[in-house]
């Protein structure tokens, strides 16, 4: 038995790492509703976690967005240089569809100028559109000054207080008034709008200090309420107008600056935008808002030999060359400015706003923080080589699949799977009774075995790939059926039941062996040229065959090993 | 033990000649088809051709001659399937295919919708899943689809040239070909779209097909090794095809119970390709019995190699 014991062990291992590699799948499937809100609410950092390790699921199952984007490279002198000019592309999209918030966006590249984006969960097509299609501006903008802008806030919370005010109904308002009446003893009437419009307001230390009364400073002043200074330049100790907002008050802040009501307030010449990416300070995730002067003072375009580098302090730094008109202008905008920030504007998001430290001529140089990661070094780089991409974009594939098709289709697949497994289990069972429920049993394995390495591969789950663990269902049903049939050829003959197995698994393999090589085959081809969908189905039945051959071959073979030296044999 | 087949001794190989007219009619069929997809005169889909899929529902009830009448006039060509599965009711999946350019691809997307906002005004039309690809997209798919036909096929045909003699590849690799046109003559009759999902179906019953040949011939040559004395070839043939009959069937019908649920439960995507399946597992299994051996049969008959397989 000594000999026999390694296929023991083996199984045993296998099922373990199985175990493992399906856990969080597992965990996250049979998660409720209201337990994976909270979970996401209050820990999205575990939630991501769990969903990288668990199976990924198509587009065609929860839901999304699936672009492929031609690069027009036909400017581009030579190969090396188109390839750069894709690359490029690439990284801006990835920075855009980051700012989009897409839980796990997949970002690759087809061939020799096509992009494939993907962004599962994600439905609002027309918005990815916009994001993903414009071709990338990258542009230096000067800050508002502060006390402008602390004016313009006033104006903006003024204009917000009363549309939410107007929204509400008599009775709620007469409460809110009652709760607010301590520190706002002014009746919100329109008056109040030309009251603090006829205010000058300098000291923009109080307008950022409200405890007093956090409720009637939410009524009275929602925008500047929600603010945190972000900016400030430490040698001449200056603040700026940005500020840090919440992750989880952004888009209410957005959609009252979008309001037409609101963006009226802001004067012709300035702007708001919000950061690329948001960070953590003070153990809250934050965007940051910036109140920008509308007028492009320099054009990103004008950027050239862009490298990162450290500097002999060891901070990370990047650093840019100018040359001809462009420089001159940029030393003139940089001496004019000194001390003051420089917002580097990408598509109209503030990548940074680093302070102006000297005049620049031919050549500068902006250090990252203290706390920059190479990572973010990496990505100054490649924002300022945006700004010099000359490269169209073009949409030329999109699919959009609605979150509740994606539902329906897994209800669908799900389904018909488990229906069509219990009637293959069922078949089985009950033609070659004992053995068929061993068989039955192998199958189970078959299919654990397979999403266990689903997870493990980070591989997609698409509806054509439960196609194909359905098939592999088939597959691994017809290798039993060949054994079972060959072991009951060899007890007619009159062989004894371990001569019968051994016979059956031996005659049958052969056969079993060529026709899964040749499915392989099959599904490589599959794979190697397929797209999104068809990839799925491939990789699917790929592993699945494998598996079959294992479990047929290995798992229910050593049960029916154990069965060898019975005298009749229940098939 | 319980047994749907039992021993039997049904002589496949005396019924060859009808088998043969059954095949060459199949086949043919299948040439007929291969010939009009490759000449664009075949339904591609729109993954292939190009073209724009909607797929969403109105909230009342639309007779599908409105949605239709709605649509004539900006694409007369326009498809247009009611769902009857999905979760919402009235539900309709619209396709136009083949735009002239990548932008007149988009500007479709935008001028369906409008059409058919206008036409119902009161009935509003709610686009759950959208599906645009560009002339370019679909070039590159038709090309890619075909290298993996042939990747395939190529890989198969060597496979089996190696495992087994020469004479059994070819033999068996006509089978193969046999089965992929007979699915592809019928799913083209029948109107079922020409795009990577029936490719994909085509390859699979490939593979399946393939399977079945396998297990004959490998019977084939095991009991070529018992009847060498006896040199009966044809009568070794037959019984192979006879012993094996049982695994044959009830392989074919587990299959068919997997392929059948998703036929009947697994949703409109899938349905095309169970249903080239559903004919793949009953044209792979008749080729096995009725292609496959035969030919082994008339070449062994016209060349004697006294099988020395």
């Amino acid at each position: 038995m000594s000999g026999k014991n390694w296929r023991f062990i083996l199984t045993g291992i296998l099922i373990v790492l199985a175990a493992i590699s399906l856990w969080d799948t597992f965990k996250l499937w049979t998660m409720d509703e209201a337990t994976r809100t909270d979970l996401e609410t209050n820990d999205p950092a575990t939630v991501t976690a769990m969903q990288q390790k668990a199976i990924r699921l198509g587009l065609d199952l929860q839901g999304g967005i699936h672009v492929v984007l031609a690069v027009d490279t036909a400017g581009f002198p030579d190969e090396s240089s188109r390839d750069d000019a894709v690359d490029r592309v690439m990284q801006i999209i990835r920075n855009r569809v980051d700012g989009l918030g897409v839980a796990e966006p997949q970002i690759r590249r087809m061939g020799a100028n096509r992009i494939q984006v993907d962004m599962p969960g994600y439905t609002d097509a027309q918005r990815a559109e916009e994001l993903i299609g414009q071709t990338a501006l990258l542009v230096f903008k000067l800050l508002e000054t502060n006390d402008n802008a602390a004016l313009l806030i006033k104006r903006l919370d003024s204009a917000i207080a009363e549309i939410e005010k107007a929204k509400l109904s008599e009775e709620e308002l007469a409460e809110l008034e009652a709760d607010a009446e301590d520190a706002a003893s002014d009746a919100p009437d329109p008056s109040i709008a030309a009251e603090l419009l006829g205010d000058t307001v300098t000291d923009t230390a109080g307008l950022f200090d409200y405890d007093e009364n956090e409720l009637a400073a939410e009524i009275e002043s929602p925008l500047s309420s929600r603010l945190r200074p972000a900016l400030v330049s430490s040698r001449t100790n200056t603040y700026w107008p940005a500020f840090s907002v919440d992750k989880k008050e952004r888009e209410r802040i957005e959609h009252w600056l979008n309001d037409p009501r609101v963006s009226k307030v802001f004067p012709i010449d300035v702007q708001w935008a919000w950061s690329t990416r948001s960070e953590v300070r003070e153990s809250k995730e934050v965007y940051t808002i910036y109140f920008l002067k509308r007028k492009e003072q320099f054009l990103g375009k004008f950027l050239e030999s862009i490298n990162m580098s450290r500097s002999q302090t060891g901070q990370k730094v990047v650093n840019f060359a100018l040359s001809g008109q462009p420089s001159a202008r940029f030393s003139q905008l940089t001496g004019a400015n000194i001390d003051k920030p420089l917002a580097i504007v990408l598509d109209d998001r503030v990548e940074s706003a680093p302070i102006i430290s000297s005049k620049i001529r031919g050549n500068g140089q902006i250090t990252m923080g203290g706390s920059a990661t190479m990572e973010d070094a990496r990505n100054m780089e490649i924002v300022l080589k945006a700004g010099a991409l000359p490269a169209k974009v073009e949409i030329i594939e999109k699919n959009v699949v609605g979150a509740s098709l994606g539902a329906d289709s897994i209800k669908k697949g799900f389904y018909s799977s488990l229906i069509g497994l219990a009637l293959v289990l069922t078949f089985i069972g009950v033609y070659y009774r004992l053995s068929g429920i061993i068989a039955d049993i192998g199958l189970l394995f078959n299919i654990f075995f397979l999403l266990s390495i689903l997870a493990f591969l980070d591989a997609t789950l698409t509806m054509p790939g439960i196609a194909g663990i359905i098939l592999t269902i088939g597959m691994s049903v017809d290798s039993n059926i060949l054994i079972f049939e060959r072991i009951r050829e060899e007890l007619r003959t009159g062989k004894t039941v371990r001569a019968s197995i051994e016979a059956g698994y031996d005659r049958a393999f052969v056969a079993i062996f060529d026709s899964h090589v040749t499915t392989m085959i099959t599904a490589g081809a599959l794979f190697l040229l397929g797209s999104g969908p068809i990839k799925g189905f491939a990789v699917t039945l790929f592993w699945g065959i494998l598996i079959s051959l294992y479990t047929a071959f290995v798992v229910t073979k050593q049960v029916f090993d154990l069965r060898a030296s019975s005298q009749r044999l229940s098939i | 033990m319980f047994r749907l087949i039992g021993e039997t001794n049904i002589n496949f190989i005396g019924a060859r000649k009808m088998a043969f007219f059954v095949s060459l009619a199949l086949v043919g069929l299948g040439v007929f088809a291969l010939v009009m997809i490759t000449t664009g005169q075949g339904n591609l889909g729109i993954d292939f051709a190009g073209g724009n899929m909607i797929y969403g529902y109105f909230e009342q009830p639309v007779p599908i001659q409105d949605v239709r009448n709605s649509l004539t006039a900006d694409f007369p060509d326009a498809e247009i399937t009611e769902l009857s599965d999905f979760e919402e009711a009235n539900a309709f999946i619209i396709k136009v295919k083949q735009p002239e350019t990548e932008q007149e691809g988009r500007d479709r997307a935008i001028q369906l919708r409008q059409a058919i906002a206008g036409a119902f005004a009161e009935n509003p039309f709610t686009v759950e899943s959208e599906h645009v690809i560009g002339p370019s997209v679909g070039e590159t798919l038709r090309k890619d689809a075909m290298y993996a036909v042939l990747l395939s096929l190529f890989g198969i045909i060597v496979y089996i040239s190696l495992r087994f003699d020469f004479r059994s590849g070819v033999a068996a690799t006509i089978a193969t070909f046999h089965d992929v046109l007979a699915v592809l003559g019928i799913t083209f009759i029948i109107g079922i779209e020409f795009d990577l999902l029936l490719i994909t179906a085509l390859l699979t019953l490939a593979g399946y097909s393939l399977t079945d040949t396998v297990v004959v011939y490998d019977r084939i040559r095991e009991n070529l090794k018992k009847y060498r004395s006896k040199g009966e070839f044809v009568a070794a043939i037959n019984n192979s095809i006879n012993e094996v009959l049982s695994r044959t069937v009830n392989t074919s019908l587990t299959t068919l119970l997997v392929v059948g649920t998703l036929f009947f439960l697994g949703g409109e995507v899938l349905r095309t390709f169970a249903l080239a399946l559903i004919m793949g597992v009953l044209v792979g299994t008749y080729s096995s019995v009725f292609v496959a051996s035969p030919i082994v049969v008339e070449w062994e008959a016209r060349f004697p190699q006294r099988f020395k397989t």
